[in-house]
């Protein structure tokens, strides 16, 4: 059915900055806008097809990317970043694939919007080796062969670092229930949890 | 020398690039240029297209194009592996909700996805029919579908039931499901002059060839087709479907590279499904439970643009010895996409045959394990000839032991722990693998280079098996270099030919090619060793050379030895052979052994413990093979307790397409599988003694599963899934 394009216009410049004023503290996203001419996100209103320059901090480096207000944390990074590592399964939070770090916490990036994200910092799976050396989640997965297709490893593996991180990797029934929110349809599930458990001991030594 | 790389626990060569992010699966190349495209998909089920309004969507930022049936060129309609029957945006009849009506094109993918919301369409709508239930007409037996027969007859079925000393008659059935692989399907056509090249979430690149050189009436060397990494397919990118064609077609009328990735909610009428099915079994047998007439009719949803038939009964036909059979597929018309092939199609008859053997063993007072043995056969049903190395028997053994079966409480509903019932159920399982064509034939080569390196090229696919891993390992093994040392090259048409990989064909398929093609250029730097003066091994008969590690030793002397890298650096070009060889279809086997626990009040089952044994031929890596039992054992799982797409009766639209409601086995759902193989070469193997196997671990679950609800409570469920209602 044919939708009026009124979610486009109704993205002001009040409810586009709301989640990043607290954050922001004009680290990232003031000064693009304070040099610039004045953009559509700064005269308060953006028109359908318009888009916003702004600056996301992806993996410890500030990337300024030009986008419309709808555009997805997800899309900006795979679409205009080029970090198609972070992968789409559904694109409204069901299966997981997209799962990224914001500020430390795993976050579905399929909802979030890219413009909410302003001032934070996020991690995809393509920065969480430490140059040549893999995270002790990456190499468990490995170990364990934790995945075969691939198609969700990218989120399990962000998801998994999240999870051992607030303390919800103790036991295997701890793990299944917390890792709950990533789909495996090749279903490597049982070796997942082995290596989530594997490598929460590697990080606790 | 063998370095014995082929067997063993090998960890995944492409595991790095999977956990890092670096491996480009079809819908993460970057095409410069490439416009998004994004299907607008008819609402109705059944009637026609009367007026099409692209002015909103044109109007849209962003917005390059909207195609339809008036834009198209007209297309040929490929045949098999195209199993739709027709070709969207060829006309205007609308055979099911979700048809592609239009295309959008745009800039980027919100704009293009906001656009294809914007495209007006009025149709003129019929009244659907959405279910077995609901047909208007009696289900028909369709012709034949790839030669092969839905009818098949052996002896006298009625005359045999009729004076059986026992009998049982029960009728199953299971909803429609959806593969719902993690990535979507995708594609991205890219146009140069009368030439394509196609990044294609395929399990075939060259049934993607195939299919678009029939559509387009273009010569097969004219289309490329990528798909280095896929994200899971199950079945549901074997088929070539209609947004690979429209994309490639748009792609052509836009004069720009397009990119189309469908949602989730477009896979569940755009890319198969397993169809709704029901079954009406009849079994004779004697008194200690020896098969004696198998009467089977089954029902399949059919499409009204397509007859075939998905949900296979080899396991009636084959997997026991009965002298009397009487199969008949049907199938009823209805105004739903067409079904496909799905992860093990025997599922969904295998479940009424496993169950019925059950309620066969409990009728007769005979243990559902030795009432197996009893009617097992080493001859092929249907050929009458031997078969070779089958071991299913020491699959019972082994995980009938390795379960505890002998401590298995004597009657339903006897053990109760706390507020759950545990129940304890068996099924054998059983799958008929593909071979691939004869012509062309599957074809390796191999190129070793002046670094020493070997480069394996074959158009396979890696699915999430493990492909690359196992050419590794064969390459390796035959060459005599470590594993490091094999590049495998694959997911391309432009490569050496292979077929799909589905029917859990890839490794009975590409094993002996790639095997030969290896040995091929040992033997050609062998002898390029022996013949050159600058080598120690010159003079030296080829055949008392051996290599491993990497280097060519004389056999009775090995201070005498040279290099891959020497030889072929002093020859001073690569060394390049092929090989190929055909494989032959064939069974694999297992048994399936598990408990499960069912709340007394709330009816809820859980699946507690699983053991499996499996006869695999020889097992090529135990790491990617245990991967396809613990898949398997899961999708079991989903299929007899969960999944189950919802049609609305009045309209003929899915109401669940979103992985929210349509629910498949998330980590707390899956316990802890046991899996042991049954590791031996098969004489009739020319996979270095390999079967097919990938498919063969779901088949049995689901019935064991109902087989241990009916012995933790005495309830038999016969029409899956198996949920919380029916056991109240």
């Amino acid at each position: 059915m044919p939708e009026p394009s009124r979610p486009a216009r109704a993205h002001t410049r009040r409810t586009v900055l709301k989640s990043t004023a607290v954050t922001a503290a004009g680290t990232a996203f003031l000064p693009a806008v304070a040099r610039a001419e004045p953009t559509a996100l700064s005269r308060g209103t953006i028109a359908p097809g318009e888009s916003a320059e702004i600056t996301l901090s992806v993996n410890g480096r500030d990337r300024v990317v030009a986008v419309e207000p709808r555009v997805t944390l997800l899309d900006a990074l795979r679409e205009r970043l080029g970090l198609t590592g972070t992968k789409k399964g559904c694109d409204r939070g069901e299966c997981g694939a997209c799962t990224v770090l914001v500020d430390g916490e795993r976050v579905k990036s399929c909802l979030t919007l890219a413009v909410m994200r302003q001032g934070s910092d996020i991690t995809t799976v393509e920065g969480l080796a430490d140059g040549d050396r893999l995270h002790p989640v990456q190499e468990a997965f490995i170990r364990h062969d934790a995945f075969q297709c691939g198609a969700c490893t990218s989120g399990q593996v962000m998801s998994a670092v999240a999870c051992i991180r607030e303390g919800h990797a103790g036991t295997e029934a701890e793990i299944r229930e917390w890792m709950s929110g990533n789909l495996c349809r090749c279903a490597c599930y049982q070796n997942i949890v082995a290596a989530v458990a594997d490598a929460a001991r590697e990080v606790r030594r | 020398m063998n370095d014995g790389l082929v067997g063993r626990p090998v960890m995944r060569v492409d595991g790095r690039a999977k956990v890092t992010g670096a491996a480009r699966y079809p819908a993460d190349d970057p095409v410069p240029g490439a416009l998004h495209g994004f299907l607008v998909t008819s609402t109705v089920a059944r009637g026609e297209v009367v007026g099409i309004d692209k002015s909103a969507a044109l109007a849209h930022p962003g917005v390059v194009a909207v195609y339809t049936h008036a834009d198209l060129p007209r297309l040929t309609v490929p045949t098999f592996p195209y199993i739709k029957g027709f070709i969207p945006l060829q006309g205007t009849a609308v055979h099911h909700a979700g048809q592609p009506v239009a295309i959008v094109l745009a800039t980027t993918v919100e704009q293009a996805g906001e656009g294809a919301n914007l495209v007006r369409i009025d149709y003129r709508a019929e009244p659907p029919t959405a279910s077995i239930d609901d047909a208007p007409q009696p289900p028909h037996l369709p012709k034949p579908f790839r030669n092969r027969p839905n009818e098949i007859a052996r002896g006298d079925a009625a005359a045999a039931l009729a004076a059986a000393e026992v009998r049982l008659e029960a009728r199953y059935s299971s909803p429609p499901r959806h593969h719902n692989p993690i990535e979507p399907h995708a594609t991205t056509a890219q146009w140069d002059g009368d030439s394509v090249t196609v990044h294609e979430t395929a399990q075939g690149v060259n049934l993607t060839r195939s299919v678009l050189s029939t559509a387009f009436g273009l010569p097969p060397d004219r289309i490329r087709v990528l798909a280095p990494f896929l994200g899971g397919g199950f079945g549901s990118k074997g088929p070539v479907w209609p947004h690979t064609i429209l994309t490639v077609a748009a792609a052509r009328l836009a004069r720009r590279p397009v990119r189309l990735v469908l949602t989730r909610a477009q896979m569940f009428t755009l890319t198969g499904h397993r169809a709704e099915f029901r079954q009406h079994l009849r079994i004779g047998a004697t008194r200690q439970g020896k098969l004696t007439a198998l009467v089977e009719t089954t029902t399949a949803q059919l499409s009204r643009t397509e007859e075939s038939i998905f949900n296979e009964s080899d396991s009636t036909s084959t997997l026991y010895d009965c002298p009397n059979v009487h199969i008949r597929q049907e199938g009823v018309p209805l105004d739903l996409a067409s079904s496909s092939y799905m992860r093990s199609p025997e599922t969904t008859a295998h479940f009424g045959l496993e169950t019925a053997l059950d309620e066969l063993a409990w009728q007769v007072g005979v243990d559902p394990v030795e009432l197996r043995r009893r009617n097992h056969t080493a001859v092929n049903q249907e050929t009458g000839s031997p078969i070779r190395g089958k071991r299913l028997l020491d699959c019972y053994r082994i995980a009938a032991e390795a379960f505890g079966w002998s401590r298995r409480a004597p009657r339903p509903g006897a053990t109760k722990d706390g507020d759950e019932y545990v129940g304890w159920g068996m099924a054998t399982e059983a799958h008929t693998f593909a071979a691939a064509p004869a012509t062309p034939p599957v074809t390796a080569s191999v190129t070793i280079g002046a670094d020493g390196r070997a480069v394996v090229r074959i158009a396979t696919q890696d699915i999430g098996t493990g492909t690359y891993t196992v050419i590794g390992q064969i390459a390796a093994d035959a060459l005599g270099v470590p594993l490091d040392a094999v590049t495998a090259v694959i997911g391309d048409s432009a490569l050496p030919y292979a077929g799909v990989s589905a029917g859990s064909a890839t490794i009975a398929s590409i094993t002996g090619p790639v095997d030969r093609a290896a040995r091929a250029a040992r033997d050609a730097v062998v002898a390029l060793a022996v013949a050159d003066p600058r080598s120690p091994l010159v003079g030296v008969p080829a055949a008392e050379v051996v290599t491993a590690h990497g280097h060519l030793f004389h056999a009775r002397d090995r201070e005498r030895r040279d290099s891959y890298r020497a030889v072929v650096g002093r020859h001073g070009r690569p060394v390049e052979t092929t090989g190929t060889l055909l494989n032959a279809p064939g069974h694999s086997w297992g048994a399936v052994f598990l408990e499960v626990r069912v709340h007394a009040r709330l009816g809820s089952v859980r699946v507690t413990r699983v053991v499996t044994a499996h006869d695999l031929g020889r097992v090529m890596n135990r790491r990617t093979a245990r991967g396809q039992v613990l898949g398997g054992v899961t999708w079991g799982i989903g299929h007899a307790l969960m999944e189950h797409t919802a049609y609305d009766r009045s309209t003929a639209r899915v109401v669940n397409p979103n992985l929210s409601t349509y629910l498949v086995p998330v980590c707390a759902d899956t316990p802890a599988v046991e899996s042991h193989f049954v590791d031996h070469q098969d004489p009739d193997s020319t996979a270095l003694g390999a079967r097919g196997f990938g498919e063969t671990p779901i088949t049995g679950v689901p019935a064991a599963i109902g087989n241990a609800v009916y012995h933790a409570t005495g309830r038999r469920v016969r029409d899956l899934p198996i949920t919380r209602d029916k056991l109240l």
